[in-house]
């Protein structure tokens, strides 16, 4: 035993990148919310970028370590304390037994990471993926990690950059882009225009399934039946009362709803991380943009 | 080779997923050229593929940009191209399709709405429950949960709609109907189907390699059993 939920979260998890290879047979992806903090908790403790990560939501579990190990805290602020006393984001923690790590205010963002020092038990691990299945972290659950002697982890210059791009990509800008999808085309000119021009917001109901919207109502040019498809993390549903829904880690394999298009990847983690108070606009974008973001920040992991 | 290029309209969903949808419509069945095209792009073993998801028309490939093909659509050109020159011969027909048979206990005390589902249908349940079980279904697509099969489609005579609210606890093996399409509950789960019957078998195991029973283009026939024999059968933990 080296961690311990001793009060349980709204809805905390664990997530590596995702589990993939069986979505036709109805299983979701998964994997974290926000994958860019959840990479670079991993990074700033020299892990591998997929190691498994807890993801939480406010209000958080209450954690108690039964071991000295590295943690580092990632994404949303929600103002962690151990043993009471307020730790720093996106720094390595050295922990130690009978330490406990809470939360205590939603300051900035929605999901928030812990990454860990040393390979996590198997026990947890299905389909070649940690991602939590239809679970959340409940009380009295036990990790048992087991790592390596305890070597000295700190920042440098590379881990200081790193943090500084993704902080800045997260929190500071606020263009989240899609790319039309195939029902784009059967939106009368009107709701075009008012999808383009909306402040949108997330409505309370949202989830890892998917994030509700509120905005204007939007209307196909005339009624349609599509058969269901494949959809993906970001897909944009048109759903019958007027309302989008954009598609999470958590989605369904196939919907059967308009798929007026998908937000894309880089895009996402920042979606992520907005609260039900942020307004944020849609604007389009190309595949090929889309390509170009998404390698630019996946290198700003590589030395 | 134009035309039967066409066989397929090419479409990029997003930055990680490309589209191939059959240019000739829903009609019995999947298309045995996507079924085909299925098979092939399975065996290809893609670089960079994460998925291969077939739903009814669509055959939709999810991809991580990092390994895969820099130009998604002039890859799926060429995968087309290729797919196209070889498969002129080898074509799946209907015969080499899987057939499942699954056992189903059409009970009322099982099958929540049979009683109802018959009344609606103006049906006696004996009459509901053979048109029910002597139709062979296709499996179209797996979602919602996981190995949840849709297939179809369903008489017109028993096609009945959703729940207005769904039931909040539906047992693993639940036979249900939704309009035109049958399908089985893995889990237990919320959801809104007209349950009919039951099956004793287990739909989705995580402990097994295959996980699933269904695959998307498998031909399936109900076969009615007695209350004895399910509760013989019966591999759920969830009840007795």
């Amino acid at each position: 035993m080296s961690i311990k939920i001793i009060k349980k979260g709204l809805s905390d998890r664990i997530e590596d990148l995702g589990r993939y290879g069986y979505q036709d047979l109805g299983i979701q992806p998964s994997g974290p919310m926000d994958f860019l903090s959840a990479q670079l908790a991993n990074a700033i403790l020299d892990n591998d970028l997929n190691n498994p990560v807890f993801e939480l939501h406010f209000p958080a579990s209450i954690f108690e370590f039964e071991q000295s190990m590295w943690i580092c805290i990632s994404g949303a602020n929600f103002v962690p304390v151990i043993n009471e006393k307020s730790v720093a984001l996106n720094t390595p923690i050295l922990v130690h037994p009978k330490d406990q790590l809470s939360c205590l205010q939603p300051l900035e963002g929605r999901t928030a990471y812990i990454a860990f020092k040393g390979k996590l038990d198997s026990n947890h691990a299905w389909l070649n993926s940690y991602c939590s299945f239809q679970t959340t972290l409940n009380k009295e659950d036990h990790f048992t990690i087991s790592s390596d002697p305890i070597v000295a982890i700190s920042l440098n210059p590379f881990k200081e950059h790193l943090i500084q791009q993704v902080q800045t990509s997260l929190f500071n800008e606020h263009e989240i882009r899609f790319i039309p999808g195939p029902a784009w085309n059967d939106l009368d000119a009107e709701s075009i225009q008012l999808l383009m021009q909306a402040h949108f917001s997330i409505d309370a109901k949202s989830n890892r399934m998917g994030f509700l919207l509120e905005g204007p109502t939007i209307q196909l040019s005339e009624p349609k039946q599509y058969l269901s498809s494949a959809v993906t993390r970001g897909t944009l549903q048109l759903l019958p009362n007027g309302s989008i829904i954009i598609l999470l880690a958590d989605h369904q394999t196939i919907g059967g709803y308009a798929n007026l298009g998908q937000i894309i990847l880089v895009d996402l983690p920042r979606l992520a991380q907005f609260n039900n108070h942020s307004h944020f606009k849609l604007s389009i974008t190309n595949v090929q943009t889309a390509h170009q973001l998404y390698r630019a920040k996946q290198s700003w992991f590589k030395h | 080779m134009q035309s039967q290029r066409s066989i397929f309209q090419i479409q990029l969903l997003g930055d990680h997923a490309i589209v191939f949808k059959t240019t000739t419509g829903l009609h019995d069945g999947i298309d045995h050229n996507l079924l085909a095209f299925n098979q092939f792009i399975t065996d290809e073993k893609i670089k960079g593929v994460r998925d291969i998801i077939l739903a009814y028309d669509t055959l939709t490939l999810i991809y991580d940009i990092l390994s895969f093909d820099p130009n998604p659509y002039l890859f799926a050109n060429h995968l087309l191209e290729k797919f196209l020159a070889i498969s002129t011969n080898t074509n799946a027909s209907k015969a080499d399709l899987r057939c499942i048979e699954i056992p189903v206990c059409y009970d009322p005390s099982l099958g929540f709405d049979l009683s109802d589902a018959a009344i609606k249908s103006n049906l006696s349940i004996e009459a509901l429950i053979q048109q029910h079980s002597e139709k062979v279904y296709t499996v179209y697509c797996l979602g919602f949960l996981p190995g949840f099969a849709y297939m179809g489609n369903v008489p017109k005579s028993i096609q009945l709609p959703r729940h207005a609210s769904p039931r909040t606890n539906v047992l693993a093996g639940s036979v249900g109907i939704a309009g035109k399409q049958t399908g089985i509950y893995p889990m237990k789960s919320p959801g809104g189907w007209q349950i009919i019957g039951r099956t004793p078998l287990k739909i989705f195991d995580p402990n097994t390699a295959t996980l699933t029973l269904f695959k998307a283009g498998d031909q399936v026939k109900f076969n009615p059993i007695s209350l004895e024999l399910f509760h013989q059968l019966n591999a759920h933990q969830d009840v007795d």
